[in-house]
């Protein structure tokens, strides 16, 4: 066995040179990629819990906001509250208003219809008292005296049938009924015309209720012959003809 | 194979050198990582693919094997290491090639590796501790252990030599005297045996290298672990 020095010197000289070429061309750049990937994974974990923090703060600001939403959405709420109560209460009051005005116009108008009713009524009224005054003149007899009654006694009692004309002069209590107490003349007169009647005898009372006339009554009925129930009559032709005209 | 693998056997001579073959298969390996660490890390990439993803496997398990022994950055000795174990594992597995005798089978290649092992463990205790500090770790546990610890330095790189020289050669010898004496095949299950041991004896080389280093560095050194013969 020999030791070579010149092979120890060159063994020594490749093993330095294999380390150097080995360091340059295998170690360094795979521990170099090693570190980047390495780093590359640092700044990414870094990335994402600065991503993470951020999404946080986001987060928080997003309560923040929506807080924030919540509180101006109550005062939206309580001052549109408060501004819808006095929105009301300006159209309650606007309306109560309205309603006086309208009320007061009403007022004024059933005023002004009462008194254009009143105002008409009250030409009706003398309308119809005209009528009246002039169907009941026209009624009367002429001229209007006790004697003029008379002989519309008589003539009405003409008309009558005869059954019921004797029933009428035979009934009990026949009597002649005046308005007014008659003078002497007016008495003499009465009866005269009455003669043919078979009433120049009856008795005669006062009613002024009949206003004026001479009527003529027993127990079997009455002969109206006065301008009161002219009147009457005169009325209740007038209201058939309204109830009928209307 | 069937000379002697105790003795060199001259390649070439340049000039008035004879280059032995040793050292122009120590050339072939020096080519082989070089050409191929040139080629495997031309296009490294962030994510990587498979032969990327091997290197960075060996090169973190060398990493991961410094940091358990040397607490800090293991930059710092990944070249030593991973050279020392890339070498000596492509140096025993070359005897595959027929007609290639593993240079680490050879006394003046394991030599000159010990020898560097030795010239790094100085450096780095020296940087480490300056030359004071280094000098007085000598006297630990008590000056009475300086000569021991001094012919401590010595033994341990000559049992570093001794062992990777012992391992390989007689490995190469066994299947040497095997070879001439049974037929083409017999020897293949000792050559895969070998293979095995080759790595193993890389693996075991480069832990003790690092194993004296850590010991050169570090204040309280680590007792050098019985290693595997």
């Amino acid at each position: 066995m020999q030791f070579d020095w010149l092979t120890f010197g060159l063994q020594i000289v490749n093993v330095l040179v294999l380390l150097a070429i080995l360091r340059h061309f295998l170690f360094r750049p795979v521990a170099d990629i090693i570190a980047r990937r390495q780093a590359d994974i640092v700044a990414a974990q870094d990335a994402a819990d600065a991503a993470q923090a951020q999404a946080a703060r986001a987060e928080a600001v997003a309560r923040a906001e929506t807080d924030k939403i919540a509180i101006a959405r109550d005062d939206m709420l309580s001052r549109a509250q408060s501004d819808g109560e006095a929105q009301r209460a300006r159209l309650v009051q606007a309306a109560r208003a309205e309603a006086d005005r309208i009320i007061a116009d009403a007022r004024t108008e059933a005023t002004r219809i009462v008194d254009g009713a009143q105002a008409v009524t009250l030409r009706r009224a003398r309308d119809l008292a005209e009528t009246i005054a002039a169907r009941a003149l026209s009624d009367l007899p002429d001229p209007p005296t006790a004697a003029g009654f008379a002989r519309r006694l008589a003539a009405e009692l003409a008309s009558l049938p005869e059954a019921r004309r004797d029933a009428m002069l035979g009934g009990a209590d026949v009597r002649l009924v005046a308005s007014t107490a008659l003078t002497d003349g007016d008495l003499a007169t009465t009866r005269s015309v009455l003669i043919p009647l078979g009433l120049d005898h009856a008795p005669i009372e006062v009613d002024p209720t009949l206003i004026s006339g001479l009527e003529l009554r027993s127990s079997t009925g009455a002969i109206h012959n006065s301008l009161a129930h002219d009147l009457t009559r005169i009325s209740e032709a007038l209201d058939n003809d309204d109830g009928s005209g209307t | 194979m069937t000379d002697s693998p105790l003795d060199l056997t001259y390649a070439f001579n340049l000039g008035p050198f004879a280059i032995s073959w040793v050292v122009v298969v120590t050339w072939g390996i020096l080519l082989l990582l070089g050409l191929g660490s040139f080629a495997m890390t031309r296009r490294l990439a962030l994510r990587p693919g498979k032969g990327q993803a091997v290197l960075e496997l060996v090169v973190g398990a060398i990493d991961d094997q410094i940091r358990a022994t040397i607490p800090g950055d293991p930059a710092r000795f990944r070249t030593l290491i991973g050279t020392l174990f890339l070498f000596i594992l492509t140096a025993n597995w070359s005897s595959l090639v027929p007609g290639i005798e593993p240079p680490t089978a050879h006394l003046e290649t394991d030599a000159a590796l010990a020898l560097i092992v030795f010239a790094a463990t100085l450096g780095y205790g020296i940087r480490a501790q300056g030359v004071l500090g280094y000098l007085k770790s000598f006297t630990r546990p008590s000056w009475v252990m300086i000569p021991l610890n001094l012919v401590e330095q010595i033994t341990r790189t000559f049992s570093l030599m001794i062992r990777l020289f012992g391992n390989v050669m007689s490995g190469v010898f066994v299947i040497g005297i095997i070879l001439s004496l049974a037929g083409l095949l017999v020897p293949i299950p000792l050559m895969a045996l070998d293979l095995l041991t080759g790595a193993v004896q890389a693996y075991i080389f480069a832990i003790l290298a690092l194993v004296f280093i850590a010991s050169a560095v570090e204040d309280s050194a680590p007792q050098e672990k019985d290693p595997p013969s």
